[in-house]
């Protein structure tokens, strides 16, 4: 049936190409059929020029990539298309012709999205990165932006909690722009700003702005780079079906190695010898950790007329964690329709939602105090000589250190499932006005609900056994109306080209909050739903905040005989976020490019194929400011009056009427390189950052006038990034059969904090709350963000004589010995120094792709050198009152003194240089290899195309890191967080290795 | 024009959004127009309430030095972080992580109390519909301040909400003859205005004016003034509703305080928390590392081993007293045995051999964590029982060897005899023929027995000037360190002094 189908749509498909072609057809030709396929993946390419060298006959591929072609005998073949490497073929009285089209890897002719519009690759000034829909379904990973891990220069993507189903996942370019602000990426999805990434497999194409020259279009949102995302269209021709299947199955990237019952009694009795071996053996570690797996089943159809298309698109993703009782369970839906109404109206819509289901665990517990705690962190330092049960059959708790309960209960009783809706539409109009001016309207409206449900249950005894249970909701509601119009204006003079663009946008977002809890079950199957049946309700909170922008931008496009390119853009943008004397922005930028290969001197040599410099300067911003920041307030307070909880108000903040955006001020120059036909093709770019105006809580206002939040905010703060970066393709081999292509990245960044308030250090904590600590990390000026500061641990005391420059808490043997940096020759607060910086030297990616006939191999590596790591779980492990690893079997005893591992002992949780790691690694992040069935075997099967391949993720990791997995991220969530509080290791959800299958179908 | 129609179409939707960008705050308060009936005033009280009852002001932060300071409690656990056993120890610098925090949290409850007055005065009612109300004000704003000059001696004054910050960044600090003026005034009107009783005694009554004019006054030694004062309480114990509890241990159960009638002001938790605001500390701060309880709760558990009393606190109290049994844990348990205090260490390194203090962990009512945090215990600021030992001190320095006098002393000692409904003959009445100084030294003591661990015990130190005696060789924690030229004041955070140079010198040794 289907076939029948195909033939019928060709047949149409052909008739329409032979009209449009006209006049094509002359004397003594013969028909030529054949296929054009891709070499990248074997599958056949559509729309590709065919012409019969000399003459205006031609034809062009059907969407598999046939073609049907009259020619003279001994005529030859052109074949063209964007983003191939042109082929000639001599036609040499065949009558089949099958032709394999190299991937142009510089594709200089492509085009590409860029904010309000698009433009030709070669065209463009600023630094803009490129990724394909193929680099991003490499392998199944559940959002889109993990995918660009390691596939673009300058762009760092982290997970904000390891392998965690589900956890939020974020991307920055270029470094830290700001400090109390996101310094994360504008997502622009087909046009609207703000959006949430779509499905990896729906994406067609991701632009990465990252000069002012790119963002400025988006004003005071820019600052961070944007991402702009493009989803799969429909293209007219035969109606294709393509049905991509995977499955992964998945262990955690790596264990720690610590004491087994028998180790962990000595070593206790070593502290306390009192202490009594408990009657268990468990590895915390295997009980809670289990194999997981992904299923990933993605279904779209395309297709259309030349008037209608369509993509229509579903999606289902099931996660099973590695930790036991997580999971993720997501179904989306994406559908674009655009259409031709008149020869001037074009009309789309576009819509999207999603359903997912997060069934979490506790990970990256703030304080593991008594009742605290989260399960992977527990695992860690559970005494290994106690069961799950206890002999009553209750849940154990911790015999040493604070009372937390077992890490197993935890996982498998402590309920946490959060539920989130998310939909998207958007809708366009686009006319031709006049000749050479169009106008564009577009509307869409945007939800994010989500709804959280935690159930504690009483058999938790340290968390909620006394309580009887506690339960708690909690609901947020953001939703997004934009709309946006805009005059595009496209004109040849002369030898030049000018585009113009003018537009008006407005958007307003509303978010409202509110949680309710109750506890005291008297059952413990109630969970969450039956707030009710708690006996006692906690305290209910709500609010709701109103953002509106509305701004104006515009754009001049202006290139000179393919040479000379200039580009200026502004908008002025005006927040209600911003306070009353300061409502509106403007940010200007502008560029230049000289295509220098384009010159008389240039064009035609033979081993430079392209050449371009550019060069770019503007300002761009971060709204930074939260909404009602600037104005005066009273704030609630909980407060007990005779046991009853009453209103109770106290004095917050006084107004603030100047407090204003974050502007980044940003230099850059580029230049773009192919050589030998564009088969080696460099993109080298530098950039210099300087944010200004940085909001930070001047603290210059004495605390005695008595406001609750007792710093005020001010622009006062500035940072520099400057970094470079490398990005290179090379396609080393290309023949019929054989290809293989290197794609590099690299990138550099420095990142400083050159100026803070007063220039006083401000300092940060983002340790455990039990740790008792109060400073983790500073900013100081001259200095990177986020340095480490503590104590610089030198050694153990060996025999009560320290040496010199060095001083103790305690003057045990065996205890810690520090620099004593004041000459005290006791260790105070004084004595601590910045003992690490959390800021990579360089990242990288290295993709190496090879193609032999139907076989494709794929290596892809990627590395982050010189980043260190402050290890919250060796600073516990190593406290005495915890299980530890195996290294304190080399501990300090006055029998074992050739040794740094200090004695046995309990000690406070301080900041050493010692648990101080150099976080750099290279992880082979996928190694895949496929399998295109051949073409006369798929269509015996009534199928266009079939693809199997095999893939593993994260299978190697060199590092030195003697934690869990380099790649951490503890108190990273939020927008100061996420800036400053980089490189911590604590509670993390692990990493992991997955093996996967997967298949593609298409017909 | 066919196409007209989609002109117009894209007019239309290109027109969506004009705005003026205003922000309009819902369900955030504005001070604009805020007061509007004296119930708004309340409201604004109660924020101070609240303030009192976070954990950077009674929960924890102030609570602890002025335990720590005293001679009754030290330091258990040494790993505890140094903010702490600086106070212990007597090496407290400008920058100490305790003051740092319940400095900013005093005048928040002084701002809030400025901003009571002031939003009264804009409702321009008459004294008798707004006095009783803003009387509590004044009080709150007598009592915050009475522990900052006690505690730091000369300090910034503000009693009007500030409007012009660059001008309060300027103010010196107003010396503590002036401020006690200013507390001593604020306490008259307070007298003056406030109900007789009030429906709980988390609010303050006349009798809480007057009381803690009784101890202003003492406090600076106007032994007369204090004495009237306090008589004035006594002489209206029936108006004022006030009563000794029968059962000393009654105090301290915090489920049974609501009904007592010996406190005369209380900061009141309710075993509930947001956060650290409602949220006190004492039960853990004071429990022993891995007890189980003898009562087994185990919500409750374990406490952190932080402020416990020397080994002196124990042997120096008579062991007839039922002061010290309801005072002090002697046991605990441990592996499901009950050990004596001698074993604490050995269950954790982290406890020394020494009685515990149990006023706040053994009877804490519903506790919101762990360790006995988030409590339902009311911390009562004065009781009856103070206010009984005021008037013997200072009568006994007015007119020395009153029967009077000794009547107040052993009223207290007679509700101490009571042991649990068993009447005992300990401690006994004192009899007539006692001289002044030893009378002074008696009442001093008995203030150390009955209000022990209730954050007394440093200010009379203070007051009386005894810390050499007391943290010498013989006392009951002998702290070299402890510099009678230095440490009767606090230091004013360093960072304030920086805000405002005008505020320098420091007091003198930091």
């Amino acid at each position: 049936m289907l076939k029948n189908k195909t033939k019928k749509w060709l047949k149409a498909f052909f008739i329409g190409a032979f009209i449009l072609i006209g006049t094509a057809g002359y004397s003594q030709q013969k028909t030529i059929k054949g296929s054009v396929i891709s070499s990248s993946d074997g599958i056949g390419v559509p729309g590709v020029n065919v012409v019969e060298k000399g003459t205006t006959n031609g034809t062009t591929t059907d969407f598999d990539g046939n073609y049907t072609i009259s020619a003279a005998n001994n005529a030859t073949l052109v074949f063209s298309s964007i983003g191939f490497i042109t082929q000639e073929q001599s036609v040499s009285g065949k009558s089949t012709l099958k032709v394999t089209l190299v991937e142009d890897v510089s594709a200089l002719d492509e085009i590409v999205v860029v904010g309000y519009g698009s433009q030709k690759k070669s065209d463009i000034t600023g630094s803009v990165s490129s990724v394909s829909s193929k680099d991003i379904n490499a392998f199944p990973v559940l959002d889109a932006e993990q995918a660009l891990q390691g596939r673009a220069a300058g762009v760092v993507v982290q997970s904000n909690n390891g392998g965690e189903p589900g956890a939020p996942i974020s991307v920055k370019i270029r470094g830290n722009t700001s400090i109390g602000a996101s310094s994360g990426a504008l997502v622009v999805v087909d046009g609207f700003v703000g959006a949430t990434y779509p499905q990896p497999a729906d994406i067609e194409s991701i632009e990465i702005l990252k000069d002012a020259s790119a963002t400025a279009i988006y004003g005071s949102r820019g600052a961070n780079g944007v991402i702009l995302i493009t989803t799969k269209k429909g293209r007219a021709g035969k109606t294709t079906i393509e049905l991509n299947s995977s499955y992964s199955s998945q262990s955690t990237s790596n264990q720690l190695d610590l004491l087994n019952a028998e180790q962990f009694a000595t070593y206790q009795r070593g502290i306390n010898p009192g202490y009594v071996q408990g009657p268990a053996e468990t590895d915390w570690q295997d009980l809670i950790f289990e194999t997981g797996n992904i299923a990933n089943h993605q279904l779209s159809f395309s297709g259309g007329t030349e008037d209608i298309n369509f993509y229509v698109s579903g999606n289902y993703f099931d996660q099973k964690g590695v930790v036991v009782n997580s999971g993720f369970e997501r179904f989306s839906f994406l559908t674009n329709v655009d259409a031709q109404v008149t020869d001037k109206l074009k009309l789309g819509f576009n819509a999207f939602g999603s359903r997912s289901n997060k069934d979490g665990v506790s990970t990256q517990a703030g304080s593991g105090g008594r009742g605290g705690g989260d399960v992977i962190s527990i695992a860690y330092r559970f005494a290994p000589d106690l069961g799950v049960l206890n002999e009553n059959g209750e849940n154990t708790f911790n015999s040493v250190g604070d009372d937390v309960d077992n890490p197993f209960a935890i996982a498998t009783e402590r309920i946490d499932e959060t539920a989130i809706d998310n939909y998207r539409a958007n809708f366009y109009l686009d006319y031709e006005l006049i000749e050479n001016l169009t106008f564009k309207t577009t509307f869409g409206f945007s939800a994010l609900n989500s709804t959280r449900g935690t159930f504690l249950p009483s058999t938790l005894r340290a968390t909620a056994g006394g309580v009887g249970g506690i339960a708690g909701v909690a609901n947020s509601k953001t939703s997004n109306i934009l709309s946006e119009n805009y005059l595009t204006y496209k004109k040849e003079i002369g030898k030049g080209n000018l585009t113009l663009l003018a537009g008006y946008s407005y958007q307003k977002t509303k978010s409202d909050f509110f949680t309710a809890g109750a506890q005291g079950f008297i059952s413990n199957s109630v969970s969450f739903y039956g707030l009710a049946g708690g006996s006692v309700p906690l305290i209910p909170t709500s609010s709701l905040t109103e953002t509106e922008i509305q701004s104006q931008f515009g754009r001049l496009n202006y290139d000179y005989d393919d040479k000379y390119l200039i580009t200026f853009t502004a908008r002025r943008d005006g927040s209600s976020n911003f306070a009353k004397n300061e409502k509106y922005a403007f940010f200007p930028s502008g560029a230049i490019g000289w295509k220098v290969s384009n010159e008389e001197f240039l064009k035609d040599n033979k081993t430079l194929s392209n050449l371009k410099f550019r060069a770019s300067y503007g300002v761009t911003g971060n709204q930074a400011i939260q909404p009602y920041q600037s104005l005066a307030s009273f704030e609630s307070l909980y407060a007990v009056v005779g046991d009853q909880t009453v209103n109770a108000i106290v004095p917050n903040q006084l107004s603030n009427p100047d407090l204003k955006w974050e502007s980044s001020f940003q230099t850059n120059i580029g230049l773009d390189l192919g050589l030998f036909d564009n088969r080696v093709s460099l993109t080298l770019d530098y950039y210099n950052i300087d944010t200004k105006d940085v909001i930070l809580g001047d603290t210059s206002v004495p605390e005695y006038v008595g406001f609750l939040n007792q710093t005020t905010l001010k622009n006062i703060g500035e940072i520099n990034n400057k970094g470079f970066e490398i990005t290179l393709t090379t396609k080393n081999i290309s023949t019929n059969n054989f290809s293989w292509t290197t794609d590099f990245n690299w990138s550099r960044n420095r990142n400083q904090v050159v100026k803070l308030v007063n220039g006083d250090d401000i300092f940060l904590d983002s340790s455990p709350g039990h740790f008792l600590q109060d400073e983790t990390h500073i900013l100081r000026e001259g200095q990177p963000v986020g340095v480490f500061y503590g104590y610089d641990f030198r050694g153990v005391n060996q025999n009560g004589t320290l040496p010199s420059g060095t001083a103790a808490f305690t003057n045990n043997l065996g205890d810690e010995i520090f620099s004593d940096l004041d000459g005290s020759g006791t260790i105070t607060g004084v004595d601590r120094e910045i003992i690490g910086d959390p800021n990579p030297d360089w990242t990288a990616g290295l993709n190496n792709t090879f193609r032999y006939k139907d076989f494709d191999l794929g290596i892809f590596f990627q590395g982050s050198i010189g980043g260190d790591i402050l290890n919250y779980t060796a600073i516990e492990l190593a406290s005495g009152g915890s299980n530890a690893t195996t290294e304190v079997l080399n501990a300090w005893t006055p029998n074992n003194t050739n040794t740094n591992v200090p004695s046995a002992a309990v000690r406070a949780k301080r900041v050493t240089s010692r648990f101080v790691y150099d976080g750099s690694f290279i992880r082979l992040r996928n190694l895949a290899m496929g399998y295109t069935l051949p073409q006369n075997l798929t269509e015996n099967l009534g199928l266009d195309n079939i693809r199997l391949s095999l893939s593993g993720q994260n299978l190697l990791t060199i590092t030195d890191y003697p934690g869990v997995d380099p790649e951490v991220s503890y108190q990273a969530s939020g927008n100061q967080a996420s800036n400053v509080n980089q490189g911590f290791d604590y509670g993390n959800y692990p990493n992991i290795k997955s093996v996967t299958f997967s298949v593609n179908l298409k017909f | 024009m066919k196409n007209m129609k989609y002109i117009v179409l894209m007019t239309l939707l290109s027109l969506v959004g004009c705005s003026t960008l205003e922000e309009e705050p819902i369900g955030i308060l504005s001070p604009e127009g805020f007061f509007k009936s004296p119930q708004d005033v309340q409201t604004v009280i109660n924020g101070t309430y609240g303030n009192m009852a976070k954990e950077a002001f009674w929960g924890r932060k102030l609570s602890l030095p002025l335990m720590l300071r005293s001679d009754m409690a030290s330091i258990g656990d040494r790993g505890t972080p140094a903010r702490r056993i600086e106070h212990d120890i007597f090496s407290v610098t400008d920058d100490n992580g305790m003051i740092t925090a319940f400095w900013p949290t005093s005048y928040q409850i002084i701002a809030g109390a400025n901003e009571a007055i002031a939003g009264a005065e804009s409702l321009n009612l008459t004294d008798q519909a707004i006095n009783p109300i803003i009387a509590q004000a004044y009080f709150v704003r007598a009592y915050t301040y009475f522990h900052l000059v006690q505690l730091f001696g000369d300090i910034p004054y503000l009693d009007a909400p500030v409007t012009n910050i660059a001008e309060a960044t300027l103010i010196s600090k107003t010396p503590q003859s002036e401020v006690y003026i200013n507390i001593i005034s604020d306490l008259e009107f307070a007298k003056q205005w406030l109900p007789n009783t009030q429906p709980t005694r988390a609010l303050p009554s006349k009798a809480t004016a007057a009381a803690y004019l009784a101890s202003v006054h003492l406090t600076l030694a106007d032994f007369p003034k204090a004495y009237t004062e306090a008589k004035f309480v006594i002489d209206n114990e029936g108006l004022f509703d006030l009563d000794l509890v029968e059962d000393f241990q009654d105090l301290f159960d915090a489920t049974k305080q609501n009904s007592q009638k010996e406190s005369l002001f209380s900061i009141d938790f309710n075993g509930f928390s947001d956060g650290d605001t409602g949220r006190d500390y004492q039960g853990a701060l004071t429990g022993i590392r891995q007890n189980q309880r003898t009562d087994g709760r185990l919500d409750i558990g374990e406490g952190w081993s932080v402020a416990v009393p020397t080994i002196n606190v124990y042997n120096a109290w008579d062991g007839r007293d039922y002061r010290k049994r309801v005072s002090l844990d002697t046991i605990g348990v441990f592996g499901g045995v009950v050990q004596p205090f001698s074993f604490f260490p050995t269950a954790s390194p982290l406890n020394v051999a020494s009685a515990y203090i149990a006023k706040y962990s053994r009877f804490p009512g519903t506790v919101s964590l762990g360790n006995a945090r988030g409590t339902e215990t009311n911390y009562a600021q004065m009781r009856y029982a103070e206010v009984l030992l005021i008037a013997a001190e200072a009568l006994n320095e007015v007119t020395p060897g009153s029967a009077e006098a000794n009547s107040y002393v052993n009223r207290v000692r007679a509700r101490a005899r009571n042991r649990a409904g068993v009447l005992t003959n300990f401690p006994e009445d004192i009899t007539l023929g006692i001289n002044q100084t030893d009378f002074r030294n008696l009442v001093l003591e008995e203030r150390k027995w009955e209000l022990a661990f209730e954050f007394k015990r440093w200010y009379d130190i203070k007051r009386r000037q005894l810390g050499p005696e007391v943290f010498g060789p013989n006392g009951l924690e002998n702290q070299t360190n402890f510099d009678p030229s230095r440490d009767y004041l606090l230091p004013l955070p360093f960072d304030e002094l920086l805000r405002n140079p005008n505020l320098l010198p420091n007091n003198p040794g930091y």
